[in-house]
């Protein structure tokens, strides 16, 4: 009734063959009512635990780190500091590109039902700004942000473009002062699902300017925003717009 | 709309059709969630070894076909060995954590409670026809992910044995499952 194979079962349940023996039992399996049965038996047991509630938001981090593990590696840009574009030049340093964080990431359900498309839709990738070529053709659009009904400050963005690369720079000014963890989250937005493109804290003037760079081209978005969100490295917008325009 | 079978999405997962493994997320998060939970006793352990599956669904790490049988056991297979991974390097000591009860969910009975449910019913029954120690041993096995040596120590039974009776006790529960899913046909 059982043969040798048949010894392998628990290992194999357990993960502890060797790829080798993996195959071989595998391979046993197509011929082994038994085994077989005995494995969908076990694929039951999971069903023993009582339903525990996850975490609302534990979506929106787990597919953004899945679909993360490839772009990753391509990624050089996140803990390089950025320089200014030559064409413009804002009134302050842009802050580097914030660091993707790949955990406690915290959002608003509701909009997270909205934005996670965003996340699951733009394979975008970064690239260095290093290998630049100074003789292509640029494209530069200026915008002019509207504040929201409560909001003192204004900000204008820039789009350059440059051989499928979009560069937006924000300048902003007339800001108040933020608490320490919170930050002015520049958005690029497409039918309702933004991806985050830059970020600034306001200097002792109020003044703050940021500068993004991605494998875009402006008419692939059709609203520019920018949310007051509680801290540094939101995927996806938490707080509320303070400043936009359509592209 | 039609539904798409597990199996299908798999495949366009594998062809990395982010779509479709949202979908599959969907399907399987919550009882994944649950029976991570179950097993690590941390929901930020069981969210660790959630996203460990499906990163390693997305990478191709492990690949399912239909000769593995259905694909939720592949799944939970997956699952159970990644949270025993986790056990052993964390040699984390299991500590029942006291808020458990107040997020077992009770959610409105949606179709996939309901199902899940009825094979709750179904496994902890059959489970009761085990003999205590085989009950003893699956939880030990499954659950808790305890080595061979362990768990001849604490059902107190020969290492050499180990292995087999736990066959046996799977063996038995597969019969006993059987038995239930027959006579539940009849039942209806
Ligand atoms: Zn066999």
């Amino acid at each position: 009734m059982t043969n040798i194979d048949c010894d392998y079962l628990v290992d194999y349940l357990n993960g502890t063959l060797t790829e080798e023996e993996n195959q071989q039992f595998e391979h046993h399996l197509k011929t082994c009512t038994e085994c077989q049965e005995i494995i969908e038996a076990t694929g039951q047991l999971p069903y023993l635990a009582d339903p525990v509630e996850p975490p609302t938001d534990m979506k929106a981090r787990i597919l953004s780190n899945v679909f993360d593990e490839k772009v990753e590696q391509n990624n050089h840009l996140k803990d390089q500091p950025i320089d200014q574009p030559k064409a413009l030049k804002p009134a302050m340093s842009p802050i580097p590109i914030h660091k993707k964080r790949r955990k406690e990431n915290v959002w608003k359900p509701l909009l997270a039902a909205v934005l996670l498309m965003s996340l699951l839709g733009n394979g975008y990738a970064f690239y260095q700004l290093s290998d630049q070529t100074a003789e292509t053709e640029t494209a530069i659009q200026s915008i002019e942000l509207q504040p929201n009904a409560t909001f003192t400050g204004t900000a204008t963005a820039a789009m350059i473009e440059e051989e499928g690369l979009l560069n937006l720079v924000v300048q902003a000014d007339r800001l108040a002062e933020l608490e320490t963890s919170q930050v002015y989250q520049v958005w690029l937005i497409k039918d309702g699902k933004p991806i985050p493109a830059g970020a600034f804290s306001p200097n002792p003037n109020g003044e703050g300017a940021s500068y993004y760079q991605l494998e875009t081209t402006s008419d692939e978005w059709d609203t520019i925003a920018i949310t007051l969100e509680p801290k540094t490295g939101n995927e996806l917008p938490e707080g509320e717009i303070v400043l936009s325009s359509e592209i | 709309m039609e539904k798409s079978t597990d199996t299908s999405l798999y495949l366009r997962v594998s062809e990395q059709d982010k779509d479709a493994l949202e979908q599959l997320y969907d399907r399987y998060e919550k009882i994944l969630f649950s029976f991570l939970y179950k097993m690590l006793e941390d929901r930020g352990l069981a969210e660790e070894a959630l996203q460990e599956v499906f990163i390693k669904i997305w990478r191709g790490k492990g690949v399912y076909d239909e000769s593995k049988g259905k694909f939720s056991s592949w799944l939970f297979r997956m699952a159970q060995n990644t949270a025993i991974d986790l056990i052993r390097k964390r040699k984390k000591p299991t500590v029942p954590i006291e808020e458990a009860s107040q997020m077992v969910s009770n959610d409105e009975p949606v179709e996939e409670q309901v199902v899940w449910q009825e094979k709750k019913t179904q496994i902890e029954m059959a489970v009761q026809h085990l003999s205590a120690e085989q009950q003893k041993m699956i939880d030990l096995f499954y659950f808790k992910g305890h080595t061979h040596e362990t768990i001849a120590d604490m059902c107190d039974i020969p290492l050499g044995t180990v292995k087999s009776r736990i066959r046996l006790a799977l063996k038995k529960l597969k019969t006993s499952l059987h038995g239930m899913q027959e006579r539940g046909a009849y039942d209806d």
